[in-house]
């Protein structure tokens, strides 16, 4: 914050090197400008969501597909730590490139128009599917949060920190909202539990049996019931694992070959 | 180069298409031979009615046995799922039993076990669809029993699928809840839309982008405009809009759903219900197949340990069961795609105490169908169960493994 320097501490110099980078942005260009910007933003579109949903299915795989497997333990922490690698990568890129605290807000934007288009073609019209049993989550509000925090504090240290432990616990909390319907206990089989585990034995899935779901199982340490606090807290940590990953994808892997191509001409 | 690349892409679409000839059938085929004939034995499964309305049950009953001889390349089975194997959710799962105890999710399992199942399902889409049992064992894959087609015929009324809930409220899970997921995960959505427009429409990349890379990364520079307070302000407003809209969410949520169940787990392991004593042992004494005629022969030596004549009746190997009766008899063991005439000489009950070579005879096209035959495999075994029948109800299942030899080697697929 240091860094933005007041017109007191500045030299006559540099207040002249401002004055002449602020024409530079409001300088006008004849073609390339907003022809550029559309193009730019809508083919990214399907770059950004490809590699958004591609990152999250590697991750997170069934824990986004079914109401069943959203737990308590296991849910907070493998969503938190998949969706929020490729925001962190477009923050940055989108960030020291333009200014623009967009990065997170762009992808899951585009994420959230992949996901639902999969989920209503291919699992719901396709495979039939109700789509109240394999929706989406959303990550758009919590990007908006991640976005937020760093354009106020302008540094990628304190958007992790702050930033990955908000990630986990607004994408839990917006997507548990409407889970809870599905968390309501019934009767079925002659067993107590939950809407969405009678959707996950109703709705055959033969290739997707029972055991292969990673849910809260309890155990002895029960944290009076309450285990998915705990989990937030380590889900907010291994959110700050994922936003450093995804720094390294923006700042290395994503932006290298431009660089190099800039570095040529 | 190129005719390289050519060939080995159309070897490659090839390869997709056979495959995807195998997966018509749910790829049971792809399974390798030994996958299925060694590792669990289906019988006596019955799928009825096959002509149904939506919303209308069907019954799958029958029995599996997990076979002594599991081969050592998998894990030895532990915890299984019992389930139908349809093409999706054409049915929905409404009841299911196995050894008479209700069963809701995965058991425990083990080898030489023995599994009644009794699932109902009711028909949800409209379709012929070829219906099968199936045990999905952990560390192996889906194993899948005889299949038989099912017509589920159009309803008036659409499907429902009601459940109550503990409250007393009867809710059909074909659409409950989706509603509110959609315009709750819309809403947010649209905050995010206008964050984004209003930094991409009014905002050129192009200018900032020469002007950025002249600045250090922290630095917004408000005095050049990259990042003013009016932005600033604005996006506060809409970030406060989406921790508003969090807020008013929770206490709606909280008010209205104030019990929230975890997800529940339950597993046992269900009694098995192998015939508590052995009448008879069977040993294995060399197997042949021939593919023209797709007949496999079986040579046992049987032993009679009981103490009453016993009758070999069937032998049932991996989804297919073979019967030492009449076509009635035959008609009884199961779908008929799965089932045929068993050849036992000689076929006169064994005396207790004797000691017999019984060669077992069968053919059918399903040993091709469904490649339960191992022509071209690293483990050139068969396994199966043969049913005894002694007096006063009594019976056995006893399991044998032969090695086998095809008349003929399989070619190899590619040269
Ligand atoms: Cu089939």
């Amino acid at each position: 914050m240091a860094s933005t320097p007041s017109a007191l501490t500045m030299s006559a110099a540099e207040r002249q090197r401002r004055l002449e980078l602020r024409d530079l942005l409001n300088a006008k260009y004849k073609y390339i400008d907003r022809t550029w910007d559309v193009v730019f933003w809508v083919t990214a579109i399907f770059i950004v969501a490809g590699a958004a949903d591609i990152t999250k299915l590697l991750f997170a795989g069934d824990w986004d597909f079914w109401t069943d497997w959203k737990d308590a333990q296991w849910w907070p922490v493998i969503t938190a730590f998949a969706t929020i690698i490729i925001p962190s990568a477009l923050q940055w890129i989108q960030w020291v490139a333009w200014r623009f605290p967009t990065g997170a807000t762009y992808t899951c934007v585009c994420l959230f128009l992949a996901s639902w288009i999969g989920r209503y073609f291919q699992w719901h019209v396709a495979e039939t599917y109700p789509l109240n049993f394999v929706w989406p989550i959303s990550t758009v509000p919590a990007a908006i949060i991640l976005d937020w925090l760093l354009m106020k504090t302008r540094s990628f240290v304190l958007t992790s920190l702050i930033g990955g432990a908000t990630w986990a616990f607004m994408v839990w909390a917006f997507n548990y909202i409407p889970l809870a319907p599905f968390l309501q206990p019934a009767v079925f089989m002659h067993h107590v539990m939950t809407v969405s585990d009678v959707q996950g034995i109703g709705y055959i899935r033969s290739q997707t049996p029972e055991y292969m779901r990673h849910i809260e199982r309890g155990a002895l340490r029960s944290f009076l019931g309450e285990t998915q606090y705990v989990s937030l807290v380590f889900g907010g940590t291994m959110a700050v694992i994922g936003y450093w990953i995804g720094q390294f994808i923006g700042r290395y892997l994503a932006v290298w070959p431009i660089g190099r191509f800039i570095k040529t001409i | 180069m190129r005719l390289r690349f050519a060939a080995g892409l159309t070897a490659a679409v090839l390869i997709i298409l056979c495959g995807a000839r195998g997966a018509w059938a749910h790829g049971e085929a792809a399974d390798e031979p030994f996958l299925k004939d060694l590792t669990v034995a289906f019988f006596n499964v019955h799928i009825s009615p096959t002509v149904i309305k939506v919303g209308d049950p069907v019954t799958i009953t029958g029995s599996l046995k997990i076979l002594e001889t599991w081969p050592y390349t998998l894990d030895p089975p532990a915890t299984a799922y019992i389930t139908p194997v349809v093409p999706g959710p054409v049915f929905v799962l409404a009841d299911r039993t196995v050894n008479g105890e209700p069963d809701m999710g995965s058991i425990f399992v083990e080898k030489g076990g023995v599994y009644n199942f009794n699932m109902v399902m009711r028909g949800r889409n409209p379709g012929r669809w070829h219906v099968h049992p199936g045990i999905a064992i952990q560390g192996t894959g889906t194993l899948i029993g005889p299949g038989e087609w099912v017509t589920v015929e159009p309803s008036a009324t659409p499907f429902r699928f009601d459940v109550s809930l503990l409250d007393g409220q009867k809710v059909n899970l074909e659409h409950y809840g989706g509603a509110f997921v959609w315009w709750w995960s819309l809403a947010g959505f649209i905050i995010g839309v206008i964050w984004m427009l209003y930094w991409t429409v009014p905002k050129r990349t192009v200018t900032r982008l020469a002007v950025t890379i002249q600045l250090p990364i922290n630095d917004d520079a408000p005095d050049i405009g990259l990042i003013t307070p009016r932005d600033h302000f604005w996006m506060s407003v809409l970030a406060g809009i989406t921790v508003a809209m969090m807020v008013g969410g929770w206490v709606y949520m909280a008010a209205k759903f104030p019990v929230r169940l975890p997800q529940q787990t339950d597993r046992f392991e269900p009694v098995s219900a192998a015939p508590g004593v052995n009448l008879a042992t069977v040993r294995g004494t060399g197997a042949t197949y021939d593919e023209k005629t797709s007949t496999l022969i079986l040579n046992t030596q049987i032993k009679n340990i009981s103490d009453m004549p016993l009758t070999l009746t069937e032998y049932s190997m991996a989804m297919t069961t073979f019967v030492n009766g009449d076509a009635a008899a035959i008609a009884q063991a199961g779908p008929a795609d799965y089932t045929g005439k068993l050849d036992v000489e000689p076929n006169t009950p064994i005396a207790p105490g004797e000691t017999r070579a019984v060669k077992l005879t069968m053919s059918g096209d399903v040993f091709n169908d469904e490649r339960l035959i191992p022509l071209h495999d690293p483990q050139q075994l068969i396994a199966g169960l043969v049913h005894f029948q002694g007096e006063r109800r009594k019976y056995d299942l006893v399991t044998v493994k032969s090695v086998l030899i095809p008349t003929e080697f399989q070619p190899q697929y590619l040269p």
